[in-house]
Formats: C-alpha cells, structure tokens, sequence
C-alpha cells in the first residue's frame, strides 16, 4: 500500500510538472480568473448603484413658494435633496435633463389654507426603472406628510384621526442587510462550480485521452505501477488544477469584494473572507467527482477530440440546474444534498442567507463527491486493463 | 528467460496469434521475424501482459505474466510499437520519471539516466524537450526510458524501425552489451539484415504460428538455402516477403 502511494505521488509530480508546461492547461485555470471577477464586480456595483440611488433621490422643484412647509419638510427627509426646478418640467423629464420633476401649483397654497385638497404634480417618464421608483418614494413621502396634515386637521375639529384610518398597513420587512447583499451574490454558485469543471478538464483530458492518442500509454503501463496509482496520480493532478483555480478566483472575489463600492452604502458581507472561505469549502470536494467524471469521460472516449466534446458536453451540469429551476434552483432542502453541484448550490445559497454553514449537510455533499469520485476512479482504472481501451478502437 | 507456451489471441472473427511457443535464453538475443501482419506484436504484447490470450501462456523468469504483472513487469525492459512521448518533458526527465517509477531514486536514478544517455548517444538532446523529435530520437527516448532499471528480459517492438543508420547502429551495439552483459533479449522484425547482425536464435512467425525455430545455421540448413532471406521466404511460404 505505502509503495503504491510512493508510485502514486511520482505520478502526480509528472503530471503537475507536464501540466505547467502545457498553455491549454494554464489558460484553463486562468481564463476564468481573468474575467469572471470583472462580472462579479460589473454585478455588484450594479446592485450597490441602484440601491443607492432608491435611497438618495433629488428633486427639482418648480412653484416651491407656493408650499414651503411641505418643501422643506421633503428637504428634511434623510437622502432628500431639494433644487430649484427647470422652466418646462415635461421638457426637461422627457430630454433626460431631469429624472423628475415635482410641481407645485399656483393654487396650492389656498387651497391648503381652506382645507381643501390641494394637488402636486410629479412629472416623471415611467419608463425609466430609476425615475419611477425615484418618485415612488416621492409620492410616498408627501402621502405620509398628507397624512400627518390629516391627522391634525382632524384632531382640531375634536375627530379621532383614527376614524378615517379603518385599516393600517405597516410593513415587517424581515430581510436584513446580509441578505439584501446577499442578493448580489445569487450568481456565485453556478460560478464557482463552473470553475470546478474548467480548472482540472484539459489536464484531465490530456493525461488520459491525450496521453493514449501520443502513443506513450502502452510504455507507462508496462513498468510495475498499479493501475491504481497511475490513475490516482492523474486524477490528483487534475484536482489539483482545479482546486488551484477555485482558491485563485475565491482570492480575486475577495480583493473585489474590498474595493466594491456596495461597502459603502452600508450593504456588507460583515465577514466575507469567512463567506468566501466557506464556499471554497463546500466546492472543493466536488472537484474530486468533477474531474474523475471528466476524465472516465475522457477514457471511454476514442480519441483526443472526441474526448474534448463528450467533456465539453459535462459542463452543461452546472448550468442545467439553473436552467431548469429558474425561481429557486438554489433553495435548500434537504434531498439537494445528495444529489451532487444541486447540493453545493443549496450550500452556498444558505451559507449566503444565514451567514453560516451547516456541518453535517456539508459532510453528507462532500462524502457523496469522495463516493462517487472513487466508484468511477474504481471503474476506470477497470478500464485501463482492457485491451481495447489502452489501444483503442 | 522467457517463455511462451501456446499461446493464442482472437480479435473477433480474426484469429491474431493461433499457437505460438519458443524459449528465449539468458545471454542471447531472439528474434521474432516474420511478415507483417505475422502476430509478432500481439505475440509481444501478450508477454508483457497488456492482452490477456485465449490460450496458452507467458512466463518471465518462470513467474506467469497473467498471475503476477506486477513482479513480470519489474523484471522486464519493454519498448512498445508506439514510441510516444511527453513532449513537455525533456529526455532526461522522461528517463528520471521511468526510473523513479521503478523504485530508483536520487543520486543513483541520475547516474543510470547519464550512463544510457550516454550509451544511447543522447547528450545533446538530453535536457530538450521531446516535442519536436525525430522519430529517431523518440525511440532512443523511449528505448532508453525502458532499459533504465537495468531490467533482466528486454522485448523491442521492431526498435530499428524507420531509424537512419547512425541510430540503429547505436541500437545494435546496445544490444550486444545487452546479451554480453547475460541478458535475455527478444525483439520482433521483419527486417532479414537485422536479425542476421545481432540474433543467435531465430523464431519464424508466420499467420500466427511459428513455422521454423533455430539459429541462424540451423535454419540455412534445413531449408537448404544460402541466404536467411531465401530460407524466411521459403519457410514463409506465399504469404509475402520479409521486406
């Protein structure tokens, strides 16, 4: 057993040194790191944009003398920011020159003096998502002003505002701000595990496939090294690749993650280095199923190309999850778990929302990885002892 | 020593080896001639135990190849048909890996990568890296890769192949220190000059059988032939020459 594991790390050394030497293998784990964090960090400032901007809105005001109270009590408002509106409201909304516009109208100030209902007009383009959740909050802010004037109208004439409030909504929004950051991080699974199924593929196929196709198989396999070690070496070395891909691009998502702006609105992962950590975790041992997949894959096919498009046609798994459950393909329950990328999904979704991970669904994932990676690491090192394998068909 | 005992192999309906059976000696080489197409390769493949016969057997130094690969293959130098290689590896490297492989290690692994590099002529491409090789220096490499342990029995696949003259002279003298040096040496060929420039004991394959058996005397004589290539064409019968 010990030599068989002495002859296993020989191999392994060869086929990591083999593989630094080879670009494909390189560009495989590092094309992801290159450009996928440049999305993550598109994505997030995107998030952190808009949240910003539903928080802080500007309004330009035309006919403000004629309701100074409520105007400066809008300017009061946290995020609020009164100016001086432009000559033509619609004009300037429909040119993009204003997002909206509040107008106040000359007859306003008598008709609040009377206790009559006095109008203002927000002149805004609804088709602009921002604008129109901009005066969104405007309209809600002067309804609650509205109704803080009703209400002590009401109790001058000896009227308890509550008669005309039969019914009171109030929202209990129970989302935190971990999970409200967590929604920029929705895409992170599939993005991760995606990774696990680049880093290690091309080395994975060229050890096995490629190694066949070169004409150098026949003479590894007649020195006195068990299938298993050969095997074993290969498929640590594809691992390797892709662990080493994961931790480079989990190291970039966190350097990202520092210098995005959505820390500054107060949005924040409290400890992202421990998120991001755990997540490494949850898909590290989904490499170890990846790539024995990959490379049993890689083996039954006959030819270096045909092995490249059966594998290429593995890295749908990833994807088809999330295809086929558009609304909550990551949701966590419970059976996800043993159902191998589905499982490190719900993971990773969970970690995201509570902020941490469970021990035994993450032991009971990763031992179904360890599982099944060795039953095909089993069954293709069967195949090394077929003829028609080791020479081709 | 090797042995082979009846042995045969069918692909499908295609019978590739029907019955072969010969003893290679300690201290001489054995060739394997026949026309392509003959069995040699399967033959050879069965002995170092990447096919598994139908029938019969191989023994190597009188251990089963079915029942102890592992010992058979410790035991045995192979340079397979294909002469593949690493070529991200130098040649030094590919004979590093190979010997570790074998249980060598550190300073004595370097040395006996020098001495065959050496033996072989290989100094100058020993730290380049394989992609680009002739194929001359691909089977030095591999050649080389698979006499690094110093193993007892050596089986070349036809290893003067497509090898110019400076190359397969080299080869020759390799394996004449091989069979001085005690070693039991069995190559396959279909090359006539080769066989008669370093064989002593001759083994004629011909649609999966062995058809004649001896030196290369012994062969002139019961054929009645002056030449060892009239004698194979003659023991070959109609089914094509050896070039």
């Amino acid at each position: 057993m010990r030599r068989s594991l002495v002859l296993l790390g020989i191999v392994l050394r060869k086929e990591v040194l083999d593989g630094l030497r080879d670009r494909r293998s390189i560009v495989s784990v590092v094309v992801p790191l290159a450009f996928i964090p440049l999305m993550v960090f598109y994505s997030f400032e995107q998030v952190a944009d808009r949240l910003e901007r539903v928080r802080e809105i500007t309004v330009p005001v035309v006919g403000a003398e004629h309701a100074r109270p409520l105007i400066d009590w809008l300017g009061m408002q946290p995020g609020v920011e009164i100016e001086p509106g432009p000559g033509n409201p619609r004009s300037a909304v429909r040119e993009g020159a204003a997002e909206l516009v509040l107008v106040v109208p000359d007859d306003f100030a008598e008709n609040f003096a009377r206790s009559k209902t006095a109008g203002v007009e927000i002149v805004v383009d609804g088709s602009e998502e921002d604008a129109e959740r901009a005066a969104g909050r405007l309209r809600s802010l002067i309804a609650a002003y509205s109704q803080g004037i009703a209400s002590r109208r009401l109790i001058v004439r000896g009227v308890s505002p509550e008669v005309v409030l039969p019914v009171q909504v109030e929202m209990v929004d129970l989302e935190t701000e971990q999970q409200r950051a967590a929604k920029a991080l929705v895409f992170l699974p599939m993005l991760l595990v995606m990774i696990v199924f680049v880093g290690g593929l091309q080395i994975g196929i060229d050890s096995t496939a490629g190694e066949r196709e070169r004409g150098s198989l026949e003479r590894l396999l007649v020195n006195p090294v068990p299938r298993f070690s050969i095997l074993g070496g290969k498929w640590l070395a594809s691992v390797a690749f892709s662990w080493a891909s994961v931790v480079l691009t989990a190291t970039l998502l966190l350097v990202l993650l520092e210098r995005s702006t959505i820390w500054e609105i107060g949005l924040r992962l409290e400890n992202g280095p421990q998120v991001v950590a755990s997540m490494v975790l949850v898909v590290l041992p989904l490499a170890l199923l990846a790539t024995a997949v990959q490379m049993g894959v890689a083996t039954l096919a006959r030819s270096y190309k045909e092995a490249q498009s059966y594998v290429s046609f593995l890295m749908l798994v990833p994807v088809l999850p999330m295809a086929l459950m558009m609304n909550s393909p990551a949701d966590y329950a419970l059976w996800k778990v043993f159902v191998p990328v589905l499982g490190q999904y719900a993971l990773i979704n969970e970690l995201v929302k509570e902020n941490s991970l469970a021990l035994i669904p993450l032991l009971i994932a990763s031992a179904v990885a360890v599982v099944g990676a060795t039953a095909i690491l089993l069954v293709t090192a069967r195949l090394f002892r077929s003829e028609k394998i080791v020479f081709g068909r | 020593m090797i042995e082979v005992r009846s042995l045969g192999k069918r692909f499908g309906d295609v019978v590739a080896v029907e019955d072969v059976s010969f003893v290679a000696d300690n201290g001489s080489v054995t060739a394997l001639l026949g026309p392509n197409g003959a069995g040699k390769t399967t033959t050879l493949r069965a002995l170092y135990g990447l096919i598994q016969p139908d029938a019969g057997h191989a023994l190597v130094d009188g251990i089963d190849v079915a029942s102890n690969l592992m010992k058979v293959h410790s035991r045995l130098g192979v340079l397979p048909e294909s002469r593949g290689v690493y070529p991200r590896l130098t040649a030094r490297e590919h004979l590093r890996y190979f010997a570790r492989l074998h249980g060598l290690r550190g300073r004595e692994a370097e040395s006996r990568c020098s001495e065959l590099l050496n033996l072989l002529d290989m100094e100058e491409i020993a730290d380049r890296r394989c992609k680009g090789f002739s194929h001359g220096e691909r089977t030095k490499v591999a050649l080389a890769s698979s006499l690094v342990h110093g193993p007892q029995n050596v089986i070349l696949d036809e290893p003067t192949n497509g090898l110019d003259v400076m190359s397969t002279r080299a080869i020759r003298g390799l394996i004449r220190q091989l069979r001085a040096e005690g070693r039991c040496v069995v190559f396959s060929s279909h090359v006539m000059q080769e066989v008669a420039a370093v064989c002593n004991w001759i083994v004629i394959v011909a649609s999966g059988c062995v058809v004649a058996k001896g030196t290369p005397a012994d062969l002139l004589s019961t054929t009645g032939m002056d030449s060892l290539e009239d004698a194979f064409v003659a023991l070959t019968g109609t089914r094509g020459g050896p070039l």
